[in-house]
């Protein structure tokens, strides 16, 4: 399979000197396609080979740098923020992908744009915790009352809030997985994990470097959209590179695994971020996670399927069977969200109602 | 609000702006706004960037150096820290710690 | 470097109906492609003087300007504007498709080039000063801008000032400038050889054309501006020509509202438009008279700083 540009250049930024101005122009494209300028940026300048990109592509990295430095400001006043509303309720706060990634200084969240701040609390203090962002001016979104029940009864999370001010997002977790799905990682284990986010004075916290690892690979798995799907499978690279240099994280990973029922993700995560991003990852593990494999014919249709979905969303990335791998695996996610009843009115109520407001040019 | 209540400027605030005429132009470090502050607004941050003081001290400070009405004194401090508050500058220290981590 | 004018109408037509014209335009390089006429007319009127460059070349955009409208084509085409496989704005009547085009890479810029604080204004520039016209729709900056630069200035921009941080020098991006409804008619009186599109009604904005840039300006692409005034335009019919200073705090804020990323600049936008602030002499300046506009601004003196 060759591979796109972009994906050889995040598999191994050492490209650089040897990229053509075309291929440079295709990378670039195919990276704005994903928002992940700011991270090649990233991986280039850590690389110290900078110095050795062509002007041209240079200069559009010089157009990103000042949003990624701006992004972090931002994502550190909002936790900062969110820390203070909560401190009563909810000490240290427990914060979940890129907000963790930024607060714990981790390379995955270099140059890593997102929107909402995201926090795991334990389920029994919801009601106080949504009480004290609404004191702070939080309010809830998603006025649909059946939007409401969505979030509410069957999924993990609270409907996303927006600060009134600020206009910035938190997501409330209370598990990592909704009501509905056929696996329930226990959210009380994930809790009793966490680490302290060294320098905050215990009041941040994320969770274990395994768990993280897994949750990245819960979400990308079971979730249905990829629109940012190159983007977590990144972050999924970059966090086994970081931990895979931590003693004993490599042996403890597959145990953690099979203890919260995360096996199958786990074995999806190990195999296309080998395959797509080139991970260095012991044979001892990847014989670990075999078990889980799924049958040899499942199997070749996820490849099929992933190995597309998770490409840039950009034409030249795509082929024919794209498209119908994209809804296969929207279709799948929500199937492994929800049960069949639950699914099909799901997707109806989502498609009937659709808003389409795009702004005008001039 | 107590006179003996305690503010500090937020973490991270460098304070950094400019002076023109009458007028200042402050950058606030953690939120990213930019602010448009009269003298007596800057004063009290310069005062803070000292270190914490209580309202007490710092009416004392306006007193000294702006002509105000001794009668609104107490009112006008007041609505100036919280207006410095809500701009993300300043935060009170709570009574219940005396050796104050963050500041 | 070859120029779009080397190329014939025939050229032209193939590259924009194939793999797509890559012309630069001072810091940026476009790839465009279109099937549809007035779009190669315009590009034919008002792009020669630009560089060319080869289809292996590096773009910074890639837009397209493409017939759309489903059934609809047959009686009442469209056009749709492609960023790369996005289309970030509804469709427009397929004659408005030039316009379309400069529009679209207006917002490219504006929505992308972040290592520029960028002022929606106009730059103009003699004797290596600068001047930024900062100003909402209506104020009639572009036709001033227009003018102003038949009558000694350089064009750096009519829409976009490209504030470096670094140094607080002015980058140009000089493409044709915008007119809309009256001052098309008054710019075709006041530039005696003025290349002028064929003007389009009923857009948004009323009617539109677009002016052909300088050669001069395009030509002095690379080079960079000191800025040394800031001046907010305003056309009042039977108005007094007048020139009022703007204080310093409220020239700050006024510049920073105009600008399409003084919040995503953080601190660096805030230092840099505070050292552009300090080194220009900021005005109001009311005008109904083109000729005595001309000369207030031939009058204006370098800043004391």
């Amino acid at each position: 399979m060759k591979l796109p540009v972009l994906l050889r250049l995040l598999r191994d930024p050492g490209l650089v000197p040897k990229l053509s101005l075309p291929e440079w122009d295709l990378a670039l494209r195919q990276a704005t396609s994903v928002n992940l300028t700011p991270s090649l940026l990233a991986l280039i300048e850590a690389r110290g080979l900078l110095e050795q990109v062509p002007a041209q592509p240079r200069a559009q990295f010089e157009w990103v740098r000042a949003l990624a430095t701006r992004h972090r400001q931002a994502v550190r006043f909002e936790v900062d923020c969110i820390r203070a509303a909560l401190a009563p309720v909810a000490a240290p706060l427990l914060l979940l992908k890129g907000a963790a990634y930024a607060m714990a200084g981790l390379r995955a969240g270099e140059g890593r744009l997102f929107g909402d701040i995201d926090i795991l609390v334990p389920k029994a203090r919801l009601v106080e915790i949504e009480s004290a962002l609404m004191l702070h001016g939080w309010i809830t979104t998603k006025l649909d009352a059946y939007d409401q029940r969505y979030y509410r009864e069957w999924m993990h999370e609270l409907p996303p809030m927006q600060h009134m001010r600020r206009r910035s997002s938190i997501d409330v977790h209370h598990a990592i997985l909704p009501e509905t799905a056929p696996v329930r990682p226990d959210p009380d284990k994930l809790r009793a994990g966490a680490r302290p986010v060294s320098g905050s004075g215990g009041l941040l916290a994320t969770l274990s470097p395994c768990d993280m690892v897994l949750h990245s690979a819960v979400h990308l798995f079971f979730d249905g959209e990829f629109d940012k799907g190159l983007r977590d499978l990144l972050d999924l690279h970059r966090l086994l590179e970081e931990f895979g240099a931590e003693p004993g994280f490599w042996d403890a990973l597959p145990a953690r695994a099979r203890e919260l029922e995360l096996s199958r993700p786990l074995f999806y995560a190990l195999r296309y971020s080998r395959r797509l991003l080139g991970t260095t990852i012991p044979q001892a593990v990847l014989d670990a996670v075999a078990a889980a494999a799924p049958h040899p014919l499942v199997r070749a249709l996820m490849d099929a399927l992933f190995e597309r979905a998770l490409l840039p969303m950009h034409a030249s990335c795509d082929d024919a069977l794209t498209g119908p791998a994209r809804f296969v695996l929207y279709v799948r996610g929500n199937w492994l969200r929800m049960p069949p009843l639950m699914l099909a009115r799901h997707l109806f109520h989502k498609a009937f109602i659709s808003k389409k407001d795009a702004p005008q040019a001039a | 609000m107590t006179a003996s209540e305690t503010w500090c400027l937020r973490p991270g605030q460098t304070l950094q702006y400019r002076h023109w005429d009458d007028e200042y132009v402050l950058y606030n470090d953690l939120s990213g706004d930019t602010h448009l502050l009269g003298d007596a607004a800057i004063e009290l941050l310069r005062v803070l960037k000292a270190g914490p003081a209580s309202r007490q001290a710092l009416a004392a400070v306006l007193e000294a150096q702006f002509d105000i009405d001794p009668l609104e004194l107490d009112q006008e401090t007041g609505e100036l820290l919280r207006h410095l508050q809500h701009l993300y500058f300043i935060e009170p220290v709570p009574d219940n710690r005396a050796d104050v981590p963050a500041c | 470097m070859l120029t779009v004018a080397s190329l014939t109408r025939a050229q032209l037509a193939a590259r924009l109906g194939g793999a797509g014209l890559l012309v630069q335009t001072g810091a940026f390089v476009s790839r465009i492609q279109s099937p549809i006429h007035s779009v190669a007319d315009g590009i034919a009127l008002l792009y020669g003087d630009y560089p060319l460059h080869g289809a292996d070349g590096f773009a910074d955009f890639h837009v397209g300007l493409r017939p759309s409208g489903g059934m609809r084509r047959w009686y009442r085409p469209q056009v749709s504007f492609d960023l790369d496989g996005q289309q970030p704005f509804e469709p427009l009547p397929q004659a408005h498709a030039f316009p379309m085009l400069e529009w679209g890479l207006n917002w490219c810029i504006s929505t992308r080039a972040h290592a520029w604080l960028m002022i929606h204004a106009a730059v103009v520039e003699r004797d290596g000063l600068a001047a930024i016209l900062p100003a909402p729709p209506g104020s009639g900056k572009s036709t001033l801008c227009a003018a102003l630069v038949h009558r000694g200035w350089r064009l750096l921009s009519d829409e976009l000032a490209l504030l470096r941080p670094e140094d607080g020098l002015l980058v140009p991006v000089p493409r044709p400038v915008s007119l809309k409804n009256r001052s098309i008619e008054v710019i075709r009186g006041f530039v005696a050889d003025a290349v002028l599109s064929q003007p389009v009604s009923n857009t948004t904005k009323g009617t539109v054309a677009h002016l052909k840039a300088p050669a001069d300006s395009v030509a002095r692409a690379h080079e960079t501006a000191r800025p040394a005034w800031i001046v907010f335009p305003k056309y009042e019919a039977g108005a007094a020509t007048s020139l009022t200073p703007i204080p310093r705090a409220r020239a700050f804020f006024r510049v920073a509202d105009n600008a399409f990323n003084y919040s995503h600049m953080g601190a660096r936008g805030f230092n840099a438009l505070a050292g552009t602030i300090e080194r220009c002499a900021s005005y109001d300046f009311r005008y109904s008279d083109l000729d005595e506009a001309m000369a207030l601004f031939a009058a204006l003196e370098r800043p004391r700083t």
